[in-house]
């Protein structure tokens, strides 16, 4: 029996209903007279089968449904609605479902209250085709304006899902629509009051056509911000509104338009600001998130959407306590001294019996407690970990997590903390949530480093996951030997020599080599060797090879030992495992007659991978999932998207890059800078640009997208032409041959650097497009013929040190400093600058850091005083140089920011390009 | 009091000996389908009506006797789909504009090709000249030959002419009709 498999979680008191059986039943409708009782039970069963994932097959469904259409126009209204309510579904699976147009548009006109026209209405909508749309248009626009709210939400409903289908003529509705969210009618259905016949429309008193008529209003407009704006400023007015879930649905398109156009973000904000004092919740909270989310948001405008959160963390309902914490939570990952003031209301709620609200409790104040108050939380979650999920549990680690980072000198109680629950009970993502805090706070936090690795030995004595167990020593063997007292850590390896199974005695083996390999000690060097030796009979074939491997680099000469066991280079991973799988898939032949070549694959350093690493983890707590937002949005991407993605868009782009066969000889792309748009976005023809450095060429990559409608372009290039032509050269341009409407295309421009490779050229491009402009012929599709050529100016932009450095990290600033002035080569720039266009510490600290393109080190891209503060940059060039920064900040109300940045780097000339690419 | 008996006698009527009986209005786009439908159900003639999206249907209530009476499409796309509609109704109504003389080919073909169906054997066929008001029509005559109805075997086949607009011979027409509503 075919519905036997889905049975399993259906209800069992429900009728066994078979597809075929109830196929056979269908006869029944050509029966004559109708019978309208029998034929309303077989219609239910048939919508039963299409509600439950029953599948008919084409043309049964269009026998069923031809059967369906005999029972049209019967004098039962229910056996109506349900006839609508089964040809709506049907639509989707059987053939010539247009024969019924006719007959179900008969049925949603009418001044009648029947209850079946609004399933008439959407039945129509889901059988009508792009052709036949303007025949239906009448019946539309008088039920979109019907004083009956059920009638008219389903004509604007069945508008939506119309629209994309005949865009043109579902337009022209907009009066309509417009009309239909202004009323504030609630059914003119007083008087059917007391008629309790199923034949009319209950009462309906809902505003929610409302909502309805401004989801389609904001389809119909998407592309017209002025006509937007003004929606939302007609509609947004106290008043204009009933309907609270209308209202989200403006605050979402508020704060959309804020974010589009700067020029909009202030009637915007003020909007934002009315609406958190709104008498419905719903729009409260929306309200306030749309304020939270928006980019660069003042700490005034926070504090506005704060107060309104803290009336409702004492409000009696759970729900509203945990959408208001949940907020708090995300203000707090940014601001946290915003929310300072909610403090004691959130206090109250770390001891809530709904574990959800105590767990963002406890984050929401790690994120905003000053010292003492830490130690006082962590007391407290110990008390109530053992009470709650897993899930939570890890959340409340990545919290901790972050507070290391961010708070190093506090990373002793933490310490403490996540060592003791990771004594507890726990599956093995909390352990793994656990460990890998710990691994963090060993790489970032030197201070933390023995206790830290003292820690997860004890734990890998009593460990049940094998694979926490392996990383663990990995981890001990790479930080074991740095240590003031290594021998301490073999005995714990060696521990697991004898105890542990083949994968784990491997790692072990492994991590024990690296004490012997290199060792200065002889005692020590002694004692490995014996150890090993002992692995040797061990009973797994990779356990002995390992021994075996490394017993014999021991003895080899410390250098080439190093290199094997040491090496702090690696690949790119992702990239290399992509290339891997390229060439196992490939399915031409002679991709396999030469070898994968392995020297193709970029290598990065530790520092390097480190620095990416410690990006991402740190903005990992400010919450990449937005809210979702009403219809297609370009979202500029957050931090930490962008951080996330950042590597991500190297690898596509030397992907790309690749792929052109003039570019293999410049080899790999050692840094490619973020897009620089080039044009407004509104402009007819959008162009952005990525600059790759190459070690000997620079390419310039054009992104252009073309937004004539009914216009192509051909042989389209650019007229790069650099400020200082004796240090590039133009090698080769590579055309985009078509630009069809709306569908971007690149072109690059590639350059060779004059003075060899080690020279770092700066100068500024201007930019003109040339191209073949063509006309499409609109009832051809075909371009005419010729066309004319045209050529169309852009911005300028600039080549600047920045774009040669790549973030680079480090655990101590002070070190490096001094280590780069040491050097014979360095030099040092300085520079003072006004940066009056800056309205906070923190967002200077953000733009610098991003412009110098140089990795913030020791917490310092997190700034504490709000008046003064000192970012500790560091970075390479593409040449491997190190340029280390030095910028004080401080910032007044009246001149902005002040920056004095000092630029130290190990090659000569790179330190003033550096400094003169913020200047 | 004899208006009173007669409306009960036909109020009996309905209730008891009711009957139902499904007709399929067919023919050519512009022949005067849905115009004829709703002159017999009792509503104005109108002179510009749009052309039909699949099918109407319409009740014609005789004395004790329901027509269901559907009116389907004449535009070619709709065609295909006359023969479905036709299955095991009482009677096919084929409608020709008797004053587009250009048309009557096609009509002729269509209706050939649908009286060939296996599945529609034996049922009764009415072929209907509509716009008999119209100047340069053809006469009943003249259409039966132009139809080739002569051909047509093994159903019973009448041929009238009417005028949808001034009504003429409507009363002849339901009369036929309902000779098949025992059946």
């Amino acid at each position: 029996m075919s519905y036997g498999k889905k049975d399993e979680d259906a209800d069992s008191g429900l009728v066994k209903i078979d597809r075929t059986q109830v196929f056979q039943e269908a006869r029944l409708f050509n029966s004559s007279p109708i019978q309208p009782r029998r034929c309303r039970v077989l219609l239910t069963k048939i919508a039963l089968l299409l509600y439950t994932g029953e599948k008919f097959p084409t043309t049964e469904a269009t026998t069923l449904f031809f059967g369906i259409s005999k029972l049209f126009q019967n004098k039962d209204v229910g056996l109506r609605q349900m006839v609508h309510l089964v040809i709506k579904e049907l639509a989707s699976s059987a053939e010539d479902i247009i024969m019924v147009t006719s007959t179900i548009m008969k049925d949603t006109g009418g001044s009648t209250d029947s209850i079946y026209r609004p399933n008439a209405i959407r039945a129509l909508c889901r059988i009508i085709d792009a052709t036949t749309v303007q025949s239906i248009e009448r019946v539309m626009k008088t039920a979109i304006v019907d004083k009956n709210p059920s009638v008219s939400s389903s004509a604007l409903v069945s508008s939506y899902h119309l629209l994309p289908i005949a865009r043109d003529v579902v337009k022209r509705w907009q009066s309509e629509t417009q009309e239909a969210a202004a009323s504030t009618k609630s059914s003119g259905g007083f008087s059917l009051g007391f008629s309790s016949s199923s034949g009319n429309l209950p009462v309906n008193n809902s505003t929610m056509t409302q909502y309805h008529a401004i989801g389609l209003l904001y389809q119909m407009r998407m592309h017209d911000r002025m006509a937007l704006v003004k929606m939302v400023q007609q509609f947004g007015a106290a008043g204009a509104m009933k309907n609270p879930a209308a209202i989200v649905m403006l605050v979402r398109l508020a704060a959309q338009l804020a974010e589009e156009d700067p020029q909009l973000r202030k009637p915007m904000m003020q909007l934002l600001d009315g609406w958190l004092r709104h008498k419905s919740e719903m729009v409260n909270f929306e309200a306030a998130k749309a304020i939270c989310d928006m980019r660069d948001v003042t700490d005034d405008e926070v504090t506005q959407a704060v107060h309104v959160l803290q009336l409702f963390l004492s409000s009696p309902r759970a729900v509203t306590k945990f959408a208001a914490l949940r907020i708090l939570h995300t203000i707090a990952s940014f601001k946290p001294h915003v929310v300072n003031v909610c403090n004691p209301d959130i206090e109250l709620l770390i001891s809530n019996s709904n574990r959800s609200i105590a767990t963002f409790a406890i984050t929401t104040l790690l994120k905003t407690g000053n010292e003492a108050s830490v130690d006082r939380l962590m007391k407290q979650i110990s008390g109530f970990m053992s009470e709650i999920t897993d899930e939570f549990k890890i959340t409340i680690v990545e919290a901790i997590r972050t507070l290391c980072l961010k708070f190093p000198s506090k990373q002793a109680g933490m310490l403490q903390f996540l060592s003791g629950i990771l004594r507890d009970e726990g599956g093995y993502e909390f352990k793994r949530a656990v460990v890998e805090s710990m691994f963090d706070l060993i790489k970032f936090v030197p201070d933390s480093k023995e206790e830290a690795l003292a820690h997860l030995c004890e734990f890998i004595e009593d460990c049940e996951f094998t694979k926490l167990a392996v990383r663990i020593l990995h981890l001990l063997g790479v930080e074991g030997p740095k240590t003031s007292q290594p021998t301490k850590y073999i005995r714990y390896i060696y521990n697991r020599v004898v105890l542990e199974n083949a994968i784990v005695r491997a790692a072990a083996v492994t991590a024990l080599a690296k004490f012997g390999v290199g060792q200065k000690d002889p005692e020590v060097k002694r004692s490995v060797d014996v150890l090993l030796t002992r692995c040797l009979d061990d009973v797994d074939d990779e356990v002995r090879d390992r021994a075996a491997l490394n017993l014999r680099l021991m003895h080899e000469e410390d250098e080439l030992a190093a290199r094997f066991v040491k090496n702090d280079n690696m690949f790119a991973l992702p990239f290399f495992e992509h290339q891997l799988v390229m060439y196992v898939t490939s399915d031409d032949k002679s991709a396999f007659e030469t070898p994968f070549d392995i020297s193709k694959i970029p290598v990065v350093t530790r520092e390097q991978a480190d620095a990416e690493d410690r990006t991402k983890k740190l903005t990992a707590t400010i919450p990449s999932l937005k809210p979702p937002k009403v219809g297609p949005t370009k979202t500029a991407p957050s931090s930490a998207d962008a951080a996330a993605s950042a590597s991500a868009a190297a690898q596509k782009y030397a992907q790309e890059l690749m792929q052109i066969p003039e570019m293999n000889e410049f080899g790999s792309v050692l840094k490619s800078s973020p897009p620089v748009e080039l044009t407004e976005a509104e402009t007819e023809y959008v162009v952005s640009v990525v600059k790759h450095i190459f070690k000997e060429h620079i390419v310039l990559q054009y992104e252009i997208k073309n937004t004539l409608p009914a216009t192509i372009l051909e042989n389209v290039s650019v007229m790069a032409t650099p400020s200082d032509e004796e240090e590039l050269e133009e090698v080769f341009i590579i055309q985009a041959e078509t630009l069809q409407t709306d569908v971007p295309g690149k072109v690059y421009v590639a350059f060779r650097k004059v003075n060899g490779g080690s020279s770092l050229p700066v100068c500024t491009f201007s930019n003109v497009l040339k191209f073949t402009s063509k006309e499409i012929d609109p009832t051809t599709n075909e371009p005419e013929e010729g066309g004319y050529e045209d050529e169309y100016e852009v911005s300028d932009f600039d080549l600047s040190g920045s774009d040669y450095v790549i973030p680079t990290f480090a655990s101590n600033f002070a070190h490096v400093w001094e280590q780069v002035g040491a050097q014979p080569q360095a030099e040092e720039a300085e520079e003072t600058l006004q940066l009056s266009g800056m309205k906070s510490i923190p967002e200077a600290t953000e733009q610098l850091a991003k412009t110098l393109s140089l990795q913030p080190l020791e917490g310092t891209d997190v700034p504490v005083n709000q008046t003064t503060h000192t970012l500790k940059l560091l970075g390479k060039t593409v040449n491997g140089g190190r340029v280390v920064a030095n910028v004080r900040m401080a910032y007044s109300s009246k001149t902005g920011v002040t920056t004095k940045i000092t630029v130290r780097s190990e090659e000569e000339g790179v330190a003033a390009l550096v400094v003169a690419s913020v200047a | 009091m004899a208006g009173l008996f007669r409306r009960v006698y036909d109020w009996l009527l309905r209730t008891f000996w009711a009957t139902e009986m499904d007709v399929t209005m067919i023919g050519l786009q512009n022949a005067g389908k849905t115009s004829l439908l709703r002159v017999l159900s009792g509503g104005e003639f109108a002179i510009d009506s749009i052309p039909t999206v699949g099918f109407n249907m319409k009740r014609v209530q005789r004395g004790h006797v329901t027509l269901k009476c559907w009116d389907l499409g004449g535009q070619p796309r709709f065609r295909p789909m006359w023969e479905r509609y036709c299955r095991n109704v009482n009677a096919i109504v084929f409608i020709v504009d008797i004053a587009d003389l250009n048309q009557l080919p096609m009509a002729r073909e269509e209706l050939h090709l649908l009286m060939s169906q296996p599945t529609l054997e034996g049922i009764p066929l009415l072929v209907l000249g509509n716009k008999s008001d119209l100047p340069n029509k053809l006469t009943v005559d003249e259409l039966i030959d132009a139809m080739d109805l002569k051909n047509i075997a093994h159903r019973e086949v009448s041929c009238y002419g009417i005028s949808a607009k001034e009504e003429t011979n409507l009363e002849a027409v339901l009369q036929w009709l309902m000779k098949f509503a025992n059946r």
